[in-house]
């Protein structure tokens, strides 16, 4: 019986490693770290026999290098850590965002600051997320709330990478990797994954930072008729250095534009009861299932009060986010964190309606009646 | 396959090179490229990857695939290339300040790991490229920019410090000694395994001008007099070897790969997965 | 039978909670077509520090899967006795591990007493007393069949048959000294 429906009980960081591989991962170098190390634990085991390839590196820094240099080879690749490891990886996640490289970085948040509390839960890394490598940037954030979605959300990570030629952080948190629940696994339709687009020019033609007609230059591989020149430094279409000040301005704005300029394509949310909601919840990661059971406590007391769960956390959702502030009488935004989701809702929030966090440093989870004392809160602001 | 030149490697319409007059940046380069075409090599299956630094930029010239990385991680970018593709030739160019001193973790754990890839680090004694500041090399009671009163830290000897951590193929040469840098060269392009060739070089602008040899061959004259073969430290006393260059080869040996050793895994796991010895792991 | 039963394995580390939270979780899933969720904390060390896992069984999906109201408690340390003794509710019951857990104090709930580690030394390997205590909950709850918990060890041990022997064994120990309550 067993595993002939695929249901199956598994825990948040398996599903992410083998979501990974489902996309077509087959590079892994990283750096042990809590509460992610299953992910690199099973990695080790499952990629030879996929005939891909573990490499566990001195540190962090390598290991964000070292995905790069083999995705730049052709493989799939990606990496995960946890709140001291990302912090590491921001100068090369850097080198991604400039030479182009797709590759996917797995971040299970730890409480923080510094080596904190290596086992507890937080989100005190949602803005690290978007401005953690320096400079002018656009990234792909997502965040994952069920041990499903660390499959099926992995698969549509790698794609975004591969469709974009961008880094992807794949920003999960301690509840949700550790956590261990049902999933139903299906098959992938190939068609479901993306693979970066390859040149079709003659090979003395190529320029690997060209802009094609999909708004996105084609990646050649090393080792393949075409020379691919790839840079960390500002550079021009062939991948040359070029200091021209229109060189710089035309790429530094396309690594923001790549991204913003395809945001309906990028940004996923979720809606629950939020048709005729007069309150509602602005989630994401583990705190949307603290949100989830508080909706249904106070649907039994007759409440109408909804949730939209940010699922792409960035590029930042503006229009779902404003859609709702214009919809109803007020918002909770519950993080494990002192307030940073919230300042990307408070900033499109045009009607100024009330917005009050639940936020939560302690290492425990947001427990469901602190998001319903607040949604009471909330409601007293009307009257 | 058609005989190779030099200039099948060179990026001409990039030159001149950015290096100052009488750097040994442009003597490296040409052995190296000299080399690629004695071997025959590819350029469409050879990578060149570079850090940061003068010698960082070599890339430029190069016609080969190339990476330009962060600055002391060039080997950590190289490795990630090799164990994704085992069949390309993979060279990493990188300084002193690049390569031993913020890259230095990096450069003993490749060495340890024994990935099959040519390190080729110049090594003039100072970072270069941001106004001549002291590197992890730069010797003791020598004067830099930031070591105004005479340098107070002990250096690195590279070639040991490679060859303890387990590389297969440790040279050290210098921009003087040309024809036996180029030999080192060849011979660690060819060696399986990690090769690692230190190469004693110059910087006038820097180095030279602060410890009084401003000009080009004033410098060129310090490493020649100053270099002796391995056999000849042998017989010197720890005095006498003290700033001296030991010029040769310190390590050549057979060490199986990474890849090849990580291929026999995968040989092993793909063919029990065949067997349907393989499920998602619960 | 309740829709929803919220379950806590407490202890300290290196009695094997989350094992027996996976098998727990595991039989409800795979077997009885449930949904289950399983959370656990710990400290930083691998043994000895307080361990709780949350097993929530439910026939709908969970949201917030830590446990809010606990229906079964099951304590394998006098540190995990102490912590659940006065909190949890007269419709609960906490049994505990009577070979370890041995200043007994009164309570709302019922609670019940078992010498799990003494009856797993027996058996000849005292890590099984998680297990004992499982088939001791199996029986006095009626959450899931034993038959779905038994399954699951054999998938669990499916490669190691002295080990699946053992835990078997131990399930059937736990189910024989307890009665349905």
């Amino acid at each position: 019986m067993k595993g002939s429906n695929k249901v199956r009980f598994m825990q948040g960081n398996e599903a992410m490693a083998e979501g990974a591989f489902a996309a077509g991962a087959r590079f892994y170098a990283g750096y042990p770290i809590t509460p992610s190390s299953e992910i690199a634990e099973i990695s080790a085991r499952r990629l030879p026999q996929l005939g891909g390839v573990y490499v566990q590196m001195e540190d962090e820094l390598g290991s964000m290098a070292a995905i790069i240099g083999a995705s730049a080879a052709g493989k799939k690749s990606f990496t995960a850590t946890s709140g001291p490891g990302f912090s590491l990886m921001q100068e090369n996640l850097g080198v991604a965002v400039m030479a182009e490289v797709p590759c996917v970085i797995i971040n299970v948040q730890r409480s923080g600051p510094s080596t904190g509390l290596a086992t507890k839960p937080a989100q005190g890394d949602f803005m690290q997320s978007r401005w953690g490598t320096h400079g002018d940037h656009g990234i792909i954030v997502i965040s994952p709330s069920t041990v499903e979605d660390c499959y099926y959300l992995m698969i549509k990570a790698f794609n975004f990478s591969e469709k974009y030629r961008t880094p992807v952080v794949f920003l999960a948190d301690e509840i949700i990797g550790h956590l261990q629940e049902r999933v139903v696994i299906n098959d992938i339709d190939p068609e479901d994954i993306v693979t970066r687009e390859l040149p079709s020019c003659d090979p003395e033609d190529y320029k690997p930072f060209e802009i094609g007609e999909s708004g996105i230059a084609p990646l050649a591989y090393y080792g393949s008729e075409y020379i691919v020149r790839l840079t960390s430094s500002t550079h021009d279409e062939s991948g040359y250095s070029n200091s021209k000040p229109e060189n710089a301005d035309k790429f530094i704005r396309h690594y923001t534009d790549k991204i913003e300029k395809n945001k309906k394509d990028i940004t996923i949310v979720r809606k629950y009861n939020l048709e005729d909601a007069d309150y509602a919840i602005i989630t994401f990661g583990c705190t949307t299932r603290s949100a989830l059971e508080a909706v249904e406590i106070l649907k039994a007391e007759g409440k109408k009060v909804g949730i939209l769960q940010l699922v792409t956390l960035w590029p930042f959702a503006d229009d779902e986010v404003l859609e709702v502030c214009n919809q109803v009488k007020g918002v909770v935004v519950p993080e494990l964190n002192l307030g940073q989701l919230i300042r990307e809702v408070e900033r499109v929030n045009k009607k100024n309606i009330p917005i009050v966090g639940v936020n939560k440093v302690n290492s425990l989870s947001i427990h469901p009646n602190e998001i319903i004392d607040k949604i009471r809160e909330v409601e007293k602001c009307q009257r | 396959m058609p005989k190779m030149k030099m200039e099948d490697y060179l990026i001409e319409k990039k030159l001149p090179f950015f290096w100052c007059a009488g750097c040994g940046d442009g003597i490296v380069l040409s052995s190296i490229l000299k080399s690629f075409a004695n071997l025959g090599y590819d350029r469409k299956n050879t990578v060149v990857v570079t850090g940061i630094g003068c010698w960082g930029k070599a890339d430029d010239y190069i016609n080969t695939h190339t990476f330009h990385g962060t600055h002391g991680r060039a080997l950590a970018f190289a490795t990630g290339i090799k164990l994704a593709n085992p069949k390309l030739n993979v060279i990493v160019l990188m300084g002193d300040g690049d390569g031993a001193t913020i890259g230095g973790n990096h450069l003993i754990h490749a060495a340890r790991r024994n990935v099959d890839i040519t390190a080729i680090l110049v090594n003039n004694f100072n970072y270069g490229m941001t106004g001549g500041q002291y590197s992890g090399t730069t010797p003791e009671e020598s004067y830099t920019i930031t070591s105004r009163y005479g340098h107070i830290e002990p250096s690195f000897d590279l070639c040991n410090l490679v060859e303890a951590a387990g590389a297969p193929y440790v040279a050290r040469g210098s921009v003087y000694h040309v024809v036996q840098l180029q030999k080192f060269i060849e011979e660690g392009l060819q060696k399986k395994g990690f090769s690692f060739i230190e190469v004693i070089s110059t910087c006038p602008t820097h180095f030279g001008r602060l410890n009084g040899m401003k000009k080009a061959p004033d410098i060129m004259r310090w490493i020649k007099d100053n270099s002796v073969s391995i056999a000849a430290a042998e017989k010197l006393s720890p005095e006498e070897l003290e700033k001296k260059f030991v010029l040769g080869k310190f390590a050549d040996r057979d060490i199986p790969d990474y890849s090849t050793k990580y291929q026999a895994i995968i040989d092993k796991c793909t063919a029990k997965a065949a067997k349907g010895g393989v499920t998602i792991e619960r | 039978m309740k829709d929803k039963y919220q379950i806590v394995l407490s202890g300290v580390g290196g009695q094997g909670l989350i094992a027996c939270g996976s098998l727990v979780a595991e039989a409800a899933i795979i077997y009885e077509d449930k949904y289950a969720t399983l959370t656990s904390s710990y400290g930083v060390e691998t043994r000895g520090t307080f361990t709780k896992s949350d097993i929530i069984i439910s026939g709908k999906e969970i949201f917030y899967p830590e446990v809010i109201k606990e229906d079964i408690v099951l304590s394998l340390a006098q540190v995990a006795y102490d912590r659940y003794i006065d909190k949890i509710d007269s419709d609960a019951i906490l049994i505990y591990d009577s070979s370890l857990v041995t200043q007994i104090k009164d309570s709302k709930a019922k609670q019940y007493g078992f010498p799990f580690t003494d009856l797993a030394r027996e058996l000849g390997n005292i890590t099984v007393a998680n297990v004992i205590a499982l088939g001791a909950i199996i029986k006095m709850s009626g959450i899931l069949s034993q038959e779905s918990v038994l399954n699951a060890i054999k998938d669990k041990y499916e490669e190691k048959p002295k080990v699946m022997e053992l835990n078997t064994k131990a399930l059937e120990k736990g189910l024989e000294i307890a009665a349905i309550i």
